[in-house]
């Protein structure tokens, strides 16, 4: 493959070489053979334009290819191959994520502000972190929430492991950045953190492989048919395995489960079940250094160091007690003696029990914490711990929140990164940034510094764009993207013309969403030359008001003058009495201002003209007629208006000047009125005059009503 | 699905998440005693297609969840939906953009869609139809147009009948259109114009009113109209800029302000200053006794707007907010049935029903 892209290190996204599994997808074009040229293009978003064209008529039978259609445009969908959340859900942790987004930014720009005027910086910081808490929380609960399942009144013994609502791996691998990053106090009990998170999320390791919620979940089938559980091997495997990684309640539940318990039975084995009673005890006073219990809760929290390690030795000196009791001889029952002390082994922290009770190295690792190094503080610690399970536990395949935690623990910015982006998408990368930037000073300087090979912008900028991106390319969400457009001080702006730009204009009520946008960013260049677009695109459909409104709107005098050109043509055919209703509300429309109306506003004035002599028509008599003539006198001195209407302006008026009480026009307006027809006369020898559709001798008529009326004039002037 | 959430004044909100785009929704009386309707105009940018749907919202007192109970799917987007007020009769009447009308009928008691009658005709309108408005009865529909066309359509024998009011033929676009009476309608359109017709006097509207106050730069579209039955001769009208003002057909050159940044006097206080979607008489703030208000005063009146409002807005006083949404409100509606109870659409592919204490 030629111009494949090698890893320099210079690519803008991160890319991966492996390739998965290739989708393919099945057109149906429905079109006979052959076809002659085939064309690809992207459409919106994931859409592949596919073009399929039939050969045209000339090459082949004329007949046969005027029946077929031409060729067909089939739009292919395509998925990113993650079905764990569907686009529906994707778009609604969109949109919730765009509060806290803007809130963060908000109080990141002012928090800035404020330690910029004064140095006493250490209480923004302080103040900053809880900013950073909430909105990671806030982000978190979008993602899902792992409600816990509705517990009836009478519960199920045998119910060992609840079914939740399941849990994504995009909400496990938030979690995960949260508690690195944004929970400062959890850092005192990260291997606690870790322990429930696994809790959480050990569903989702066994989508490939087995895990101890897969056992554990294998193991609540057959309990119902077990008769004597406590013979079953598999019963005391998950029961250790379940101690191993801390899911203490289970462990106690299971152990309560022991045929030594029935009524039947407990004379018999009564020491049996004393050694049962007395593990379960053990497990459930186990100590956690952590400063209240999970849901998961057993066992007795311990909020400060000194106090855990007087516990915990204490407790180990219980369980060691326990291992060496001579009870274990009066204990009959091969496989509880066996399955017990196993599990007191789990708990001395023997390494070969905890390597077989658990399934992968996640699990060992997490028992590792809580049995054998409970004290483990740092990262670089705990990714040596993390190196040293997967030797011991290797995963066949590496499931994505393993690489995200290797690059978590390895204090890797940009292995975080990259696996963000990789393995769950814009989204997260985008809005994972602010965890990374907040969590340490040189992640910070990594994505906040300005990349030559980026074109100047720095990752974060970088990655918030594509996000961006992602929200343009959907008629749902383009809406969002301004938010994070305008949070990317170098590109943004530009970015967010062309997306504004892009929208369509044909509805209003989407203009004028597209409108508010620029209204809250104080675009008002790209408002107005939106509805200006809009403006032409409404009048070239025949909607000359929203036309005229748009281009007003608009202040676009050049083109209102060239539409008025065109109206005036339609206004010559058609402004009869009659019609005058309809363009009452174009003319109400455009105001009396001449600066809004561009040239328009002649039509205003011939309005008023018409409606006068309406008046006069309707036998209104003088008051109504004096009106029209001062109409008529504006209008003619008017320069805008149009040299093509002022043969018909005087010819509607003819009532006026052959009015018989007495003159109306007084000697001045009457030449004015004479001199306008001359000069007509005279245009009518160029040869552009568009003559208009009056009667043929409409003009000696009224050079002859002129006359008869400058002679009645001159006479009552005297 | 519905996650509560209580604020201050007790009012009670449920939103309930779609996944399509609601374009319009209004409540569906019914005879039910326990259950209430809605119905919901949805689209489908994915697939490119619409629908209107009847959801069922039940268990109204603790935790409200919403049932689909009928859906038939529309051929083109929906750009306006009303329904008729009586429940032993519900109609649910839908305009398009591609200018065809549709008439939903739906069974009293289950409330779900049992026959369709359509208009779809080239010369009913071109393009889409903007605004539309069912008598009391439902016998008889307006629709306007930004072609200019006002129409008038009757139920006949299973099938739609219409005929031309008027026709500006472009020169003048229609966006909202409100019965008064059975005989006179509103309609709004563009430049904050408000038309009044009486189907007595044909030829055109007998009244007209154009908002002078707006100059150039601020002038704006009226988006929605209200009437009032007790007080027909007040055209309650909602549009750009955080507008909305009265028109008082008997003091027809001076609109009354309850809202809006482009006006002149500048005292009035706008809860909004984007465009207001849709406005509807709150009869839920309205003092007990109508009759005994000034009939100069507006009633109070709802509106929902871009920038994410919900609000009561009444001449003269404080407004009342309901909601405060970082996404756009579409379209509300207030169920007459139960005034206390609210509905609205969010930008965000979601709906929100809002019980007033």
């Amino acid at each position: 493959m030629p111009g494949r892209v090698s890893d320099s290190g210079d690519s803008l996204v991160p890319f991966s070489p492996e390739v998965r599994d290739p989708i393919v997808y099945h057109l149906q074009h429905g079109l006979k053979p052959p076809i002659s040229r085939l064309s690809i293009s992207w459409s919106r978003g994931n859409c592949l334009r596919v073009s399929f064209f039939r050969p045209s008529s000339s090459e082949s039978d004329t007949e046969n290819s005027n029946k077929e259609i031409g060729g067909k445009v089939v739009e292919v969908k395509l998925s990113s191959g993650d079905e764990e959340i569907d686009d529906a859900q994707k778009r609604k942790i969109a949109y919730g994520s765009v509060s806290p987004f803007a809130l963060l930014q908000n109080r990141k720009n002012s928090i800035l502000a404020l330690s910029k005027m004064s140095m006493n910086s250490a209480s923004y910081h302080v103040e900053w972190w809880q900013q950073v808490t909430e909105y990671s929380k806030e982000i978190n609960s979008l993602l899902g929430n792992p409600k816990a399942a509705p517990t009836s009144v009478i519960e199920d013994p045998r119910t060992v492991v609840k079914t939740v609502e399941e849990p994504t791996c995009l909400k496990a691998a938030w979690e995960l950045m949260e508690i690195f990053y944004a929970d400062k106090q959890s850092h005192a009990w990260l291997p606690e953190c870790l322990v429930d998170w696994l809790a959480d999320y050990d569903s989702l390791l066994s989508a490939t492989e087995a895990t101890i919620h897969s056992k554990l979940v294998d193991l609540q089938k057959e309990l119902v048919n077990l008769q004597a559980i406590e013979d079953d091997p598999r019963y005391w495997e998950g029961i250790s395995s379940a101690l191993a990684v801390g899911w203490l309640d289970i462990v106690v539940k299971l152990l309560r489960l022991h045929g030594s318990y029935q009524v039947d039975q407990l004379g018999s084995r009564e020491t049996e079940n004393g050694l049962v009673e007395a593990v379960a005890v053990l497990v459930s006073k186990m100590p956690r250094m952590r400063p209240e219990l999970s849901r998961r809760g057993l066992g007795e929290c311990f909020k400060t160091k000194p106090d855990f390690m007087k516990a915990w030795e204490k407790w180990r000196g219980h369980i060691a007690k326990l291992d060496c009791s001579a009870f274990w001889l009066k204990c009959d029952h091969r496989q509880t003696r066996e399955g017990l002390r196993n599990l007191l082994q789990i708990m001395l922290g023997n390494t070969n029990s905890l390597t077989t009770a658990t399934c992968n190295w996640m699990e060992l690792y997490i028992s590792h914490f809580l049995y054998i190094r409970p004290f483990t503080m740092g990262l670089e610690g705990m990714y040596s711990l993390a190196q040293r399970c997967m030797q011991l536990r290797p995963m066949s395949n590496t499931h994505r929140l393993m690489g995200l935690i290797l690059g978590i623990l390895g204090e890797n910015t940009e292995v975080v990164l990259a696996e963000c982006s990789r393995e769950f998408g814009p989204w997260m990368v985008a809005h994972a940034i602010e965890l990374l930037t907040a969590g340490s000073n040189q992640a910070e300087m990594l994505l906040h510094e300005e990349r030559y090979n980026l074109g100047g912008i720095s990752i974060e900028e970088l990655h918030r764009l594509v996000y961006a991106q992602v929200l343009s390319s959907h008629a749902l969400t383009w809406q969002i993207a301004p938010i994070y457009l305008t949070s990317c001080m170098k590109q943004g702006m530009g970015l967010l013309e062309i997306l504004l730009y892009k929208q369509p204009v044909q509805h209003n009520r989407m203009l004028l969403k597209s409108l508010e946008i620029c209204r809250l960013y104080e675009l008002d260049s790209i408002s107005t030359n939106l509805m200006k677009i809009a403006g032409i695109y409404h009048w070239k459909h025949g909607r000359k008001g929203s036309g005229v409104f748009w281009l007003q709107q608009a202040r676009d005098e050049v083109r209102l003058n060239r539409i008025a050109q065109q109206l005036f043509d339609y206004v010559g055919k058609s402004i009869s009495d009659d019609s005058l209703k309809q363009w009452e509300g174009l003319i109400e429309l455009l105001g009396s201002e001449a600066k809004t109306a561009g040239g328009l506003e002649f039509l205003h004035k011939y309005r008023d003209l018409k409606k006068s002599l309406q008046k006069v028509q309707d036998g209104k008599a003088s008051d109504a007629a004096k009106q029209a003539v001062e109409s008529l006198i504006l209008l003619m001195k008017n320069p805008s208006t149009p040299q093509r209407f002022w043969l018909s302006l005087m010819h509607d008026s003819l009532k006026l000047l052959n009015w018989r009480e007495h003159p109306l026009l007084n000697v001045s307006q009457t030449n004015l009125l004479l001199n306008k027809l001359q000069e007509l006369s005279i245009a009518r020898l160029r040869p552009d005059f568009c003559e208009s559709n009056l009667p043929p001798q409409a003009l000696s008529t009224v050079r002859l009503a002129l006359a008869t009326n400058l002679g009645r004039a001159i006479l009552e002037e005297r | 699905m519905a996650t509560e959430m209580e604020v201050a004044e007790n009012l009670k909100i449920h939103r309930f998440p779609q996944s399509k785009y609601i374009d319009a929704l209004r409540w569906v009386p019914s005879l039910s005693a326990f259950d209430r309707f809605l119905s919901l105009a949805l689209h489908d940018p994915d697939s490119d297609s619409s629908s209107i749907e009847i959801h069922s919202l039940t268990n109204l007192s603790n935790n409200p969840t919403l049932q689909l109970q009928s859906s038939w799917s529309s051929s083109s987007r929906v750009s306006s939906l009303r329904v008729t007020q009586n429940p032993a009769k519900t109609l649910i009447a839908a305009s398009t953009f591609d200018g065809s009308l549709h008439f939903l009928i739906t069974h009293p008691v289950k409330v779900s869609i049992e026959s369709e009658l359509s208009i779809s005709d080239k010369n009913f309108h071109i393009g889409p139809i903007s605004g539309i408005d069912l008598v009391s009865s439902g016998s008889e529909c307006v629709t306007v147009g930004e072609d200019g066309r006002v129409n008038l359509v009757n139920v006949g024998d299973s099938r739609l009948n219409y005929k031309r009011v008027f026709d500006s033929q472009g020169l003048v676009s229609y966006t909202a259109a409100k019965w008064a009476s059975p005989t006179e309608f509103a309609t709004g359109g563009l430049g904050f114009s408000l038309q009044w017709w009486d189907q007595r006097k044909p030829g055109g509207a007998v009244s007209q009113f154009k908002g002078n106050w707006a100059h150039g730069s601020t002038s704006g579209i009226v988006h929605s109209i209200d009437i009032h039955p007790s007080r027909k001769h007040v055209c309650v009208a909602g549009g750009s800029s955080g507008t909305i003002f009265a028109w008082d057909l008997r003091w027809q050159q001076q609109p009354i302000f309850l809202s809006g940044i482009g006006t002149q006097e500048g005292a009035v206080h706008s809860p909004s200053e984007s465009e207001v979607w849709e406005v509807q008489y709150d009869c839920y703030m309205q003092s007990p006794n109508i009759s005994n208000t000034s009939s100069a005063r507006v009633l109070p009146v709802m509106m929902c707007s871009e920038d994410g409002v919900l609000a009561s807005v009444e001449q003269g006083e404080e407004l009342t907010e309901v909601l405060a949404e970082p996404c756009a409100i579409n379209s509300f509606d207030i169920d007459l049935q139960n005034p206390s109870d609210v509905i609205c659409s969010l930008e965000w592919e979601s709906i929100a029903f809002v019980s007033r204490p």
